[in-house]
């Protein structure tokens, strides 16, 4: 069957595909396939569309053969065209692109020409070398300078003698692309094996008048290029006046091969500037060289710099061994605030074998000063082979130590260590000290889950209301069943402040589903029933979030939930946090409820807001039609401009 | 009796988050041996306290939008950073964000510019923030790396796999810093998930999976003429940029979306595995210690792709079966353990014993302490943590994938050579000529 796509008169496979690749229809979720050479190259012989032209050269990219060069190449003069049609030149791998794009370097001027030698450069075209060095003094300093990147990318010996025999000569606007070039082509020749070429290359760039950017280039490139030979050039970078220098110097020293490049600046640190020494070293700590250990240690020992100890400290952890605890336990008591927390993470990160089993061993043996940095670092390492000698510390009369173990046993406990937290609770000496410790039992409880309840439920047996307090908070911080009856059966506490606790729990009852799925019971009462107005409200918000989670309902489902609730709904707050809630929920029932609200003078504006994110999107069931009048009442009704200025929004994007 | 407090409640209702355990807080105190990088010191860097005008970092802003409106502000606030100079193509933003600039400042100084080169051209500038459309990202990193500044380049950072290798070369190259905006790398519960990984707590690792939300179509392709507006009201042939040309619709105008991932890939509904995949694949190559690689495999199988590692490590790429830990999930599996995490901050792993000694809770992903981090390494001159090579291997395999999905069959990808082996029109799709004069 001859069916044809009318306003195309293109064979209707090709025509959709067309179109979608236009983004004029919805394009295909599946791969698409890509209409056969001949098909594509039709379009472009007879089609009078720009776009169905473009969307041709973009699928020649994929399937097109020489076949398709000399349709492509008449494109590279249209200026509407030309990036299409090199889109499919650059990338089709026949050598007659290559000649196609030589050809028109030949006949285009100004951005199309360009164009063409960004091609051939990015082909590599060793055969175009000779017409992109006569580009090289082409009047227009843009044709110019693609000249110049493009013989870069070439990067043979032929591009790089053009670039070095045009350097000196050159005019500024032409520098920059010129120092790129040359740049771009030495390392093409570095990487070929040809390393005198590339260092002469280089040299002849640095020699240049270029723009300091590819002048330090061009440094970076003589530097490499020399390797181990570059160090003195490399000394020299790092004692440069300029700061751009001196920064570039601190690049390569990561970049350079070799430990000889550690052992000759590590000797040399003591004689650069004092501002530089903290920097060189960070850079040499980037270098995985063993030699900068002794001085690293040296330095952490001996200096007087301040931030040159500080980037000591920091290299540490990368080169430190063992051996270097006891420098860094000293670091972390030290005086000075920066140098003490830069201790404290290095120790915390130091991986050379045998550090951890040293820090536990520590642990009950080193100075009382240092016991609370030695349990916080064996916390932030997560030691757990730490906490049975962290357990007496729990009691401790020294209030330092006595913390560090607290939350060291929090970050660290399982259920095995809830008792001791909770005989800590009560021998905790004053508030902030209980609160430590109520902290550390809500994240072991948290982390223990319903294995933790044995433990936790006889709180809420306990003769103090502040203790049951606890024990709601902890039950939170495991969720469940179990722990949720607890809670509920907490809102009838004796004590109303152990009932107000348990009722702000429910309301922001965990939503681990499926098993917490039953707080919508409670909540629902406390609504209904709830003794005072602000267990109503907490009621009210706790549910309103439960419905928008519940994965159980669908959004119909949560329309009526609120419908059946509305009457009961304890304040006007809580019936815009409703209507807020309604704008999610894609239905015509949440659009009819929001717009009855519109009568309503205290819940309008909530009303209006909702409906403009309602009626913003696709609901299914309610024309776009209906739609545009919402939002059109809402640009008509909204008290404020923010929400109108939304629906005219809105409206724009329907059109 | 101390009254119950009810905070005010606003409306519309907020948004819940789905796991509301906001007593799960484990030892966010003690801290944690996270696989963070080190940062220097303030002392280090001259950052203490006030910092004089002669050393702060001077920044140019191209491209303000709205993701960059926000990472700006966030640079606006540190003290050594001095915003000078916003360019865009177009007049409200550059005006919009003129004014943030100087209110933050107390001053008008702060010069705009239609035209990113004419920014690039201040020697005064040290670095700049591209928040462009992802059409433009790496062109005018290529332009700002040439022009001597330091990077800081929203994502997606290219739009193929030649761009990506092309932008690593260049950042080696000019010896700048670059850091991509993938902050989820600077982020305390990604890094510890990875740090999980690569320490091997969850055992040999088996799989990793990511969710690049929807392999998706984007919006791209071309749509009827509209009148061209002024160009000093919006500039449409440097909106275009490096992308083919095409007549104004101010439907395109959308720059966040505007030929993401290839404009090839997009308009055919090959997929948005880019997008997403940016952040969350990049996070699943950290944990697999694959930052100077990517997978050798891509598969479609139904809604997923399936990729492999040459070690044998699987990367899933899935919109289904998340736990509800908010956006940009991401989920490694060893044969010891698993952990998910994702945006709201929240860590899940098969034993709590895993998340021992978990670090601070931070949800709503964040970029200040990816910023930081890119402002510390502009003065050592140290690699970012989303530096340009790990930008360029995270960005191939999610161009991979996309190529994988458009041409709906199983690749392989020889990352050594760069190449699909043997096939010819997947290699086709590694790169797309620029319009001219744009080059990267």
């Amino acid at each position: 069957m001859n069916t044809s796509c009318p306003r195309l008169r293109l064979p209707l496979a090709l025509g959709l595909w067309l179109l979608a690749a236009l983004g004029l229809v919805c394009p295909p979720a599946a791969a698409a396939e890509v209409p056969a050479e001949d098909a594509l190259l039709r379009v472009l012989q007879t089609s009078n569309s720009p776009a169905e032209k473009a969307m041709a050269c973009r699928q020649l990219a994929r399937r097109g053969t020489a076949r398709a060069v000399p349709v492509l190449a008449p494109l590279l003069a249209d200026v509407e065209l030309a990036s299409w049609a090199r889109i499919a030149l650059e990338a089709i791998p026949d050598p007659a692109a290559d000649a196609a794009l030589r050809e028109a370097a030949g006949r285009l001027q100004g951005r199309l020409l360009v164009g063409v030698l960004n091609s051939l450069g990015v082909r590599r075209d060793a055969q175009a070398v000779a017409l992109l060095t006569g580009r090289l003094q082409d009047a227009d300093p843009e044709v110019a300078d693609a000249a110049a990147v493009a013989l870069g990318r070439i990067g043979t010996p032929a591009a790089a003698a053009a670039l070095k025999a045009r350097l000196l000569e050159a005019v500024p606007p032409l520098r920059a692309a010129l120092g790129e070039g040359c740049v771009r082509a030495a390392d093409h020749l570095r990487v070929a094996g040809q390393t005198g070429a590339a260092r002469d290359l280089c040299d002849a760039a640095r020699a240049a008048a270029l723009p300091p950017p590819q002048r330090l280039q061009a440094l970076r490139g003589a530097l490499l290029v020399r390797g181990a030979e570059g160090l003195p050039l490399l000394r020299e970078t790092l004692r440069a006046e300029d700061r751009r220098s001196f920064q570039l110097g601190l690049r390569v020293l990561r970049e350079l091969p070799g430990n000889r490049v550690t052992q000759v600046l590590s000797s040399e640190l003591p004689s650069l500037p004092p501002e530089r020494q903290p920097l060189v070293l960070a850079a040499l700590a980037d270098r995985d060289d063993a030699e900068l250990r002794p001085l690293l240690v040296r330095v952490v020992q001996a200096t007087n710099t301040p931030a040159l100890r500080l980037a000591a400290v920091q290299a540490l952890e990368r080169h430190g061994t063992a051996d270097a605890l006891p420098l860094l336990l000293e670091a972390a008591l030290a005086p000075q605030p920066e140098l003490a927390r830069a201790a404290r993470q290095t120790l915390s990160r130091l991986r050379a074998p045998g550090v951890e089993a040293a820090l536990v061993a520590r642990l009950t043996t080193a100075p009382d000063a240092q016991r609370p940095v030695l349990i916080e670092v064996c916390a932030a390492r997560r030691l757990t082979g730490a906490l049975p000698a962290l357990i007496p510390a729990l009691d401790a009369p020294q209030p330092a130590l006595r913390r560090a173990a607290v939350r060291a046993v929090g970050a660290l406990g399982t259920v095995s260590e809830l008792p001791a937290l909770l005989r800590a609770l009560d021998t905790a000496p004053d508030e902030a000290s209980r609160a430590d410790v109520e902290s550390a039992l809500l994240d072991v409880a948290g982390r223990a889950g319903a294995a933790a309840l044995e433990a936790l439920l006889p709180l809420m047996k306990n003769a103090d209301p502040a203790r049951r307090q606890v024990g709601l908070h902890a039950l939170a911080s495991v969720g469940g069943p179990r722990a949720l009856e607890a809670v509920v059966a907490a809102t009838q506490d004796a004590d109303p402040e152990v009932q107000d606790e348990a009722v702000r729990t429910l309301s922001t009852w965990p939503n681990n589903w499926p098993e917490d799925t039953a707080v919508e019971q409670p909540l629902l009462a406390l609504v209904r029933s709830g003794t005072k107005r602000a267990h109503q409200v907490l009621g009210w918000r706790g549910y309103l979030q439960h419905l928008q989670v519940d994965p159980r309902l669908d959004d119909a489902a949560r329309v009526e939930r609120v419908r059946a609730l509305w009457a009961s709904l304890p304040g006007t707050e809580e019936k815009q946090a409703a209507l807020g809630a309604l704008g999610n929920w894609r239905t015509p029932a949440a659009l009819d409820f929001l717009q009855a609200r519109l009568a309503e003078a205290d819940l309008v504006e909530a009303a209006c807001s909702a409906l403009v994110s309602l009626a913003s999107r696709n609901i299914p069931g309610v024309s776009a039609e209906t739609r545009r009048a919402v939002l059109q009442t809402v640009v008509e009704k909204s008290p404020t401009e923010a929400t109108r200025q939304r629906a005219r929004g809105a409206l724009e994007r329907m059109r | 009796m101390k009254p119950l407090y009810i905070p005010p409640c606003s409306s519309p209702a907020p948004a819940p988050t789905l796991s509301r355990r906001a007593f799960l807080r484990t030892a966010a105190r003690a801290g944690a041996a996270l696989a963070l990088p080190t940062v220097l010191p303030a002392a280090v860097l001259g950052r203490e306290g006030a910092v004089p005008p002669s050393e702060r970092i001077v920044m140019g802003g191209i491209g303000i939008g709205g993701r960059g409106s926000y990472v700006l502000g966030v640079f606006l606030q540190e003290p050594d950073v001095q915003v000078v100079a916003i360019a865009d193509v177009q007049a409200g933003k550059r005006r919009a964000a003129k004014q943030r600039v100087d209110a933050r400042y107390g001053n008008t100084d702060c010069a705009t510019y239609r035209d990113l080169r004419e920014l690039l051209a201040r020697p005064d500038i040290d670095a700049v923030l591209i928040a462009t459309g992802p059409n433009w990202h790496a062109a005018a990193s290529t332009l700002a790396a040439e022009a001597g500044k330091d990077i800081y380049c929203e994502k997606p950072c290219t739009k193929n796999i030649a761009e990506s290798l092309a932008l690593a070369e260049t950042m080696r190259r000019t010896a700048r810093v670059f850091q991509a905006g993938t902050q989820r790398r600077s982020l305390p519960n990604f890094a510890f998930a990875v740090e999980l990984a690569r320490t091997g707590r969850l055992g040999r690792l088996q799989s990793l999976h990511a969710q690049p939300l929807g392999l998706k179509t984007v919006m791209s392709g071309w749509y009827p003429p509209e009148p061209a507006p002024d160009p000093e009201e919006v500039d449409w042939d440097l909106y275009l940029g490096p992308a083919a040309w095409r007549p104004f619709n101010r439907r395109l105008l959308n720059a966040f979306h505007f030929e993401k991932g290839g404009g090839f890939v997009g308009a055919l509904g090959g997929g948005g595995v880019l997008e997403w995949g940016s952040h969350c694949v990049d996070l699943c190559q950290w944990a697999a210690d694959a930052d100077h690689t990517a997978p050798v495999e891509y598969e479609p199988a139904g809604n997923r792709l399936l990729a492999r590692y040459a070690s044998g490590v699987q990367l899933i790429m899935r919109d289904d079966g998340w736990l509800p830990l908010g956006s940009c999930p991401v989920r490694f599996e060893g044969d010891a353990g698993w952990v998910e995490t994702a945006d709201n901050g929240d860590l899940e792993a098969s034993s709590p014993d895993l998340l021992v000694g978990r670090s601070d809770k931070i949800g709503g992903y964040p970029a200040d302490f990816h910023i930081r981090n890119f402002l510390d390494c502009v003065k050592t001159r140290g690699q970012p943590r989303a530096n340009a090579d790990v930008a360029c291997w995270s960005h191939i395999a999610c161009h991979a994938a996309n190529i994988a999905l458009l041409l709906g069959r199983k690749l392989r990808y020889d990352p050594a050579k760069n190449e699909f082996p043997g096939d010819d029109e997947a290699n086709r799709l590694r790169g797309e000529a620029l319009r001219e004069p744009w080059r990267v």
